[in-house]
């Protein structure tokens, strides 16, 4: 059980397989299917049995109600409408809106947000002093509750008095001052700004424990065939992150498509609108208007544009993963 | 898992351990230079708050960038003075823990089975697993309380766990799944040979190897749990039961709201999480060799 | 197995120990039929006064009664407002009702009332409900049936800083539009920010629309609209385009589509700390401004919304709402008698008094002793109609359509038309 990680001292799994499949191998074989079959079962279970009753079932409930017009009250919906709510729903400006920014959001995130948190992750994996500290403190923002956020970054990004306008007043800068989140045009900008602050703490954490999974020997050893840092994590480090990068990039897709409260809290989704996500147009249906029928018919939306994401980058994008995965299970069949 | 492997190949008989490399002073002077500037962009709206709370909300408003004047410390004092807030502090920390360990443990188990069995449906159940992610949460808690009601679950503390567990599962086990398939199969086939079932792979070997990662998910089940508003919510009447969350209610007023009390509580009721990240830190750090050798 | 669900029991044993004693109240299901005094009780009160001076004075009632009532047990839940519409929406959904809840009355008690989840309390209360004033009941009653208890009212009015007026040479508050929009183009010559407006909420905006709809069309015309779902009417354009005309007069604070209402540097704050000269709220606004900001003390007057020139509506209409309790229909009797006891004058004043409550009963209004209050109180009693906030009246998905549109046309994206239109529409998809 030393230094596990080294492949290369270790047999070939080639070279492995006639010690499993020896003919001495054939009874325990049955018996650890059997045991796999068990295993199996009594693993994934409870996990099953909580998740399906607990998520599964509203979920199911919840999507019953979607071809319904129904305010909510009065027990269980009547007024059957069919598609109605979806048709509805592709007329509305504001939804297909939310479409649209949804998609700036997703890019932004994948090709800004992530990286800043895997630069962030990589230096503070640097040995340095006050590491611990600092690590505390870029993770400090996720912590922070999104109604706290918002109430902090809409005063920072005031029009009239907001530090950010003072700063760059301060600087010289006053071409750039701006009213942020109250104008159409820079609300979108100025809500990813915050969403960048306070979400990258969730991926470099991510970064930052696969980045403990990958062997320092295996760094140490690049460094003496003379590599240099930055050939370093180009050749070594990025190849063996990818498993962490392939989930944070799905993790934050579904995050964008899903984003509700800190919308909800710096701006409601305007000005006129313009800073509206699907979330935010369905809870404004469901609890402000009581059309929970149509709010429900928008989660579905949101819900199948999720799914269609996620098995398209499941088939094409982590499968490789998956090909990688070693099974005992496997060997035997 | 293909490229890393060649990376090794290259390497010359096998790797006795480097001398470690001295950081040249210049270099470690850049690194605190670039971590200091995006570390001023995290800490401002902090700073701000933490100052903010020992305004009041007047000063909040007229001047809301400087230093306060005079100093009100109460804001803070009298949070800490009172009864109501170590007792959110308490639930808070008891249902954070009760989601923290149910999630991992059961996320654990069946990112184990989808990591390393190969069976039929098993990516279909994954798949069924990652579908909790992408559903709105709100449009989903109203048949969720008929049900905890009908539970009896309601101003229980179970009834805020269980829910937020069930729902913390799919990011726990697609985070747990992809750091446990990056555990090489030699090691589970030599404990296969020392003779290790299953189950004693993933508790003796598996979990330990994969500290970082289970602080990880740690972390993150607290810190949801943490700021869970809705559910308690909904769930919780007794005001004995009330999580952080709810507490900073007080402060909000139909009309009007006491926002630097607000700044300091929220200030406070950060501490708790944070420390608890500090904790689990320490796992981050310690990382996968250290696990192996002592496996 | 057997050693996990051990550590569930365990964990579930310290979180009773935790909790205290917490989680014996009954949720309402104390069967409606006990008549006898003796029985035990309990009625689940929700109420959204988290704040004080309100928070204890409901304690303090709650304690009293009990008093009196040795068997009866209040529980009593204050939430906050926001908060508290999305948890009472999750349980009215799911069928059931606190026992005693806030309530302000209109197309959203309408739906509960619907729905068969409130009780009519027109029987249960005949012999006090005489001791209200008919504009303080009129959003819970419907069809000459009554459904919920009044305890707080007001109107919404223009709060302005007299001081900003004077430097723009406006001495008399304007009565007509057209005095006001002259009023508001002084201020800005004079380099003062007219208006402060909460465009972020929607609410604050759609007081204007909603008071020049009543001027112009009129209170039976806003009624009648919402009768046949039709708000095309050349009235209700012409409000619009009334409005329209303050809008380009560029009236509101920089940056005004963002602002909030109650945050530090949202409307109240803004009119609170001298920075523009008015605003267009509730009775609330005095004290709110000095929450979030400074506060204008003997800077602060109160003027009605002015007339219109050739509109139909009264300059006496009063246009607000208030807070009230519903009771939920399988609640024991106690819950109306708890109510009654709230309402008694001798309770009731007592709240008045302490400027946290506007009058609701006959003939109180000599108890309120703050002076804008009292201001409000007085117009409220001298008022010639009365009509509650169009986001209450309505139906939410036609009030929530109102709000938008009107925050539309303010922000410039939809004309006079377009919004009565988009009101329109909505109404006839209810």
């Amino acid at each position: 059980m030393t230094r596990p990680a080294l492949t290369d001292e270790r047999p070939a799994p080639t070279a492995g397989s006639p010690r499993t499949a020896g003919p001495a191998a054939t009874p325990s074989a049955r018996r650890r299917r059997f045991g796999g079959l068990a295993t199996i079962t009594l693993f994934l279970l409870p996990a099953l049995v909580l998740f399906g009753l607990l998520v599964l079932a509203p979920i199911a409930v919840a999507m019953y109600t979607s071809v319904f017009k129904w305010n909510g009250l009065g027990g269980m919906p009547s007024d059957f409408v069919g598609l109605d709510n979806f048709t509805r729903m592709f007329a509305d400006e504001v939804f297909v809106g939310d479409l649209r920014r949804g998609l700036v959001l997703i890019v932004l995130s994948i090709t800004v947000q992530l990286p800043l948190a895997l630069a962030i992750a990589m230096l503070l994996n640097q040995k340095m002093r006050g590491r611990a500290f600092y690590r505390l403190l870029f993770f400090a923002p996720y912590v922070l509750s999104e109604v706290i956020t918002g109430v902090l970054f809409t005063m920072i990004l005031s029009p009239e008095a907001g530090l950010a306008n003072q700063m760059l007043g301060a600087a010289g800068l006053e071409s750039l001052r701006s009213s942020w989140l109250a104008e159409p045009s820079t609300v979108m900008m100025s809500l990813f700004l915050v969403m960048t602050w306070k979400y990258f703490g969730f991926h470099m954490i991510l970064y930052l424990a696969g980045r403990q999974g990958i062997p320092k020997e295996l760094g140490e050893a690049a460094s003496i065939d003379g590599a240099g840092s930055w050939t370093q994590f180009r050749y070594v480090t990025l190849p063996l992150l990818g498993p962490t990068i392939r989930i944070s990039v799905f993790l934050s897709v579904i995050g964008a498509i899903q984003l509700f409260d800190l919308v909800w809290v710096l701006t409601s989704g305007g000005p006129i609108h313009s800073s509206e996500t699907m979330a935010v147009t369905m809870f404004q249906f469901g609890f402000k208007r009581s059309q929970v029928g149509y709010a429900s018919a928008i989660s579905v939306v949101m819900f199948l544009i999720s799914l269609v994401f996620a098995l398209g980058y499941q088939r094409f994008v982590l499968r490789r993963d998956t090909e990688g995965a070693i099974t005992t299970m496997r060997d035997q069949r | 898992m293909t490229a890393p492997a060649q990376a090794p190949a290259r390497t010359p008989g096998h790797a006795r351990p480097a001398a470690p490399v001295r950081l040249p002073w210049l270099r470690s002077l850049s690194l605190h230079a670039i971590v200091l500037v995006l570390g001023a962009f995290v800490v401002v709206p902090f700073v701000f708050g933490v100052v903010g709370g020992f305004k009041d909300t007047g000063q909040l408003s007229t001047n809301p960038f400087g230093l306060p004047s005079p100093w009100v410390p109460e804001n803070y004092t009298d949070i800490l003075a009172s009864g109501s807030f170590w007792r959110q502090l308490v639930n808070s920390t008891f249902i954070a823990l009760a989601t923290m360990v149910i999630t991992v443990g059961l996320a654990a188990m069946a990112a184990f089975v989808f990591a390393r069995f190969a069976f039929r449906g098993r990516e279909l159940l994954f798949t069924l697993f990652a579908v909790g992610l992408m559903f709105p949460f709100a449009v989903a808690i109203l048949p969720l309380f008929i049900l905890l009601r009908t539970l009896g679950l309601l101003d229980n503390p179970f009834g805020v766990v269980l829910p937020q567990a069930a729902f913390g599962l799919p990011v726990t086990i697609i985070v747990l799944r992809s750091f446990f398939r990056t555990i090489p199969r030699e090691v589970e086939e030599a404990a296969t040979i020392d003779g290790c079932t299953s189950f004693g792979f993933f508790w003796r070997i598996l979990l330990p190897m994969a500290r970082p990662a289970l602080a990880t998910v740690s972390v993150l089940a607290i810190v949801a749990s943490w700021n869970n508003f809705f559910l308690p919510l909904v769930i919780f009447n007794d005001p004995n039961w009330s999580t952080i969350p709810l507490g900073v209610q007080q402060f909000y007023g139909q009309y009007s709201s006491d926002t630097a009390r607000i700044l300091a509580y929220v200030v406070l009721a950060m501490v708790p999480a944070l420390a608890f990240y500090a904790v689990a830190e320490r796992q981050l750090i310690g990382g996968l060799t250290a696990g192996a050798t002592k496996g | 197995m057997s050693l996990s669900r051990r550590g569930v029991v365990l964990l579930a044993a310290a979180g009773l120990f935790l909790g205290g004693c917490g989680g014996q109240g009954s949720t309402g299901d104390s069967g409606g039929g006990t008549s006898s005094s003796s029985a035990k009780v309990t009625v689940e009160w929700w109420n959204i006064s988290t704040t004080e001076p309100m928070k204890s004075f409901w304690a303090k009632k709650v304690k009293e009664y009990q008093a009196l009532h040795p068997n009866v047990t209040i529980k009593n839940v204050p939430i906050e407002n926001e908060a508290f519409k999305a948890k009472l929406s999750t349980v009215t959904q799911s069928g059931k009702t606190p026992d005693i809840y806030t309530t302000w009355g209109g197309g959203v008690l309408k739906q509960q009332i619907d729905a068969g989840l409130v009780k009519d309390l027109t029987s249960e209360a005949a012999t006090w409900i005489a001791d209200f004033t008919p504009a303080s009941l009129q959003a819970y009653q419907f069809d000459q049936k009554t459904y919920g208890i009044p305890y707080d009212i007001g109107m919404v009015g223009f709060w302005y800083n007299k001081a900003l007026f004077a430097k723009a040479g406006v001495t008399v508050p304007p009565a007509t539009w057209t005095e006001y929009l002259d009023a508001v183009r002084k201020l800005k010559a004079a380099g003062i920010t007219p208006i402060a407006l909460a465009g972020k909420e929607k609410w604050p905006g759609h007081y204007y629309w909603a008071y020049l709809a009543m001027r112009i069309a009129g209170l039976d015309a806003l009624k009648q609209a919402a009768i046949d779902d039709d708000f095309t009417g050349p009235d209700f354009v012409a409000a619009g385009a009334r409005l329209k005309e303050l809008v380009d007069l560029q009236p509101f604070q920089k940056g005004f589509l963002g602002a909030g209402y109650g945050t530090p540097d949202g409307q109240a704050a803004t009119v609170g700390n001298g920075k523009a000269a008015m605003e267009l709220m509730g009775q609330w606004a005095p004290v709110v401004q000095k929450d979030a900001g400074k506060g204008l003390g003997d800077d602060l007057g109160f003027f009605g919304f002015p007339s219109v020139e050739g509109g139909k509506g009264s300059a006496t209409d009063a246009f607000g709402g208030g807070n009230g309790f519903a009771v939920g229909v399988n609640a024991p009797p106690e819950a109306a008698d708890f109510l009654k006891f709230i309402s008694e004058s001798a309770n009731h004043r007592q709240a008045v008094e302490m400027n946290a409550l506007l009058p609701v009963l006959k003939g109180e209004e000599d108890a309120v002793k703050d002076v804008n209050l009292g201001v409000v109180a007085k117009t409220l009693a001298g008022a010639s109609g009365f009509q509650l906030y169009l986001d209450q009246a309505y139906p939410p998905a036609v009030g929530q359509e109102v709000n938008d549109s009107v925050a539309a046309l303010i922000a410039g994206s939809k004309t006079p038309d377009q919004v009565a239109q988009a009101i329109t529409q909505t109404a006839k998809s209810e």
